[in-house]
């Protein structure tokens, strides 16, 4: 009878150790979306850099409440994931300012020069 | 069209949700709702209207949740990710403003360009025109000058022949008469007694060779000058025959002269007489000295008036 308990508490513990699976399509995506910020040069954004590294703090968090079992483990991923590509959006908006500002320096450079 | 009929829809939606929750929603859903009305007021709506309605779909999905179960987790989650996507879309819409401005800028650089493209070929093209009108002035002037020194060899070469002539011509006329430069111009004196007989003006034959050298001397003269022809007499006899002999003789030398070349217009006759005699007249050398022709060639002053 004791045995039967024991098997039965054994089986309870273990199915409330139970781990979440993360969707692998979006673990990767968020993981491709942080390697793809840090060659945009998140890095060298303060915004940019702020979500990149809130970014890889949430994967890690997502990954280990997967593991603990924990459903919201999807939705951190999700916060994850929604700060990598910010991160991408906001470093991508820095490079295509300056670019901008540097078309529009070109531009009147070009006016000046026609300008006797 | 269906985009902005979708977010009408969803802020009316959203209006709805809020008006149900509003006094207890969490800060981060509260942030998220007014970020959607601010982003879907702005440039997102118009330049990132799929990544507004992405950041609606996970607002709704918060609001519900709220509505539902009220401020959860879960509803911080997604009011997080709403937050994190519709900063995205603005992100992104102000990326695209910035696109559209480097393409505007490109284009209105290329036809900057063009345009001085344009202006630069045609400056090149009248420079050439310039240049060619310039080459050809240059030549025709070079021609010019050339000629202009053909012409002065050749006036030189004139000049020197006809200084050579008249040197030469002048030298064989020193040897048959006599040669003196005064004021009234150069004087050839010829003997009277080698030109004609006593009291007579026909030339002899053998004044006539000498005054073919006289004639060769004369046309070697510059062109520009007079020349008068004297007769000159002693004194003995009277006046109503030494003048009209004197005359006689000079015009009889005259015509010669002219019939030899020298130019009639530019040669006149004039009888002196006695009128000027040389040396006096008291012996037979005297006189035969005073009996005389001469040929005076007037300096170029006196010949232009």
């Amino acid at each position: 009878m004791m045995k039967e308990l024991m098997m039965a508490l054994a089986v309870l513990g273990l199915a409330g150790c139970t781990s979440v699976q993360l969707p692998a399509d979006r673990l990767e995506h968020s993981e491709a979306s942080i390697r793809g910020a840090e060659e945009v040069g998140a890095s060298g954004v303060p915004a940019a850099r702020l979500h990149l590294q809130l970014a890889k703090d949430q994967i890690d968090t997502a990954k280990k409440m997967a593991a603990a079992g924990e459903e919201r483990s999807v939705l951190v991923l999700a916060r994850a994931e929604s700060d990598a590509e910010l991160a991408i959006g906001l470093a991508r908006e820095v490079s295509v300012h300056a670019d901008a500002l540097r078309a529009a320096e070109d531009l009147k450079a070009v006016r000046d020069r026609g300008t006797p | 069209m269906k985009t902005i009929s979708t977010n009408l829809l969803a802020t009316v939606a959203l209006a709805g949700l809020m008006g149900a929750c509003a006094t207890t929603a969490p800060p981060q859903l509260v942030e998220a709702r007014n970020a959607y009305t601010a982003s879907n007021s702005g440039l997102a709506a118009k330049l990132t209207p799929t990544e507004l309605h992405d950041a609606w779909l996970v607002l709704v999905k918060a609001n519900k949740e709220f509505d539902e179960h009220g401020d959860t987790t879960m509803c911080r989650d997604y009011a997080y990710i709403a937050q994190n996507k519709l900063q995205l879309a603005d992100v992104k819409a102000r990326t695209e403003l910035d696109r559209q401005k480097i393409a505007e800028a490109v284009k209105a650089g290329v036809v900057v360009r063009d345009s001085q493209v344009k202006s630069s070929r045609a400056a090149l093209t009248s420079t050439r025109e310039q240049l060619k009108e310039e080459r050809r002035d240059s030549n025709a002037k070079s021609a010019e000058i050339e000629k202009t020194a053909e012409q002065l060899e050749v006036e030189k070469q004139a000049r020197l022949t006809a200084e050579g002539r008249l040197a030469g011509a002048m030298k064989d006329l020193a040897a048959i008469a006599a040669i003196k430069e005064e004021a009234r111009g150069l004087v050839i004196t010829l003997s009277g007694s080698i030109l004609f007989a006593s009291n007579k003006y026909a030339l002899l034959e053998t004044a006539k060779t000498k005054l073919d050298q006289v004639a060769e001397a004369l046309k070697a003269q510059d062109g520009d000058k007079r020349m008068v022809v004297e007769g000159h007499t002693d004194s003995q006899g009277s006046d109503r025959i030494n003048q009209p002999l004197s005359l006689n003789r000079a015009s009889a030398v005259r015509d010669y002269l002219v019939s030899r070349g020298v130019d009639s217009d530019k040669i006149t006759s004039v009888g002196m007489g006695s009128s000027r005699p040389l040396l006096d007249n008291r012996n037979a050398e005297n006189r035969a000295n005073n009996r005389r022709v001469e040929i005076i060639i007037q300096p170029s002053h006196l010949s232009t008036r």
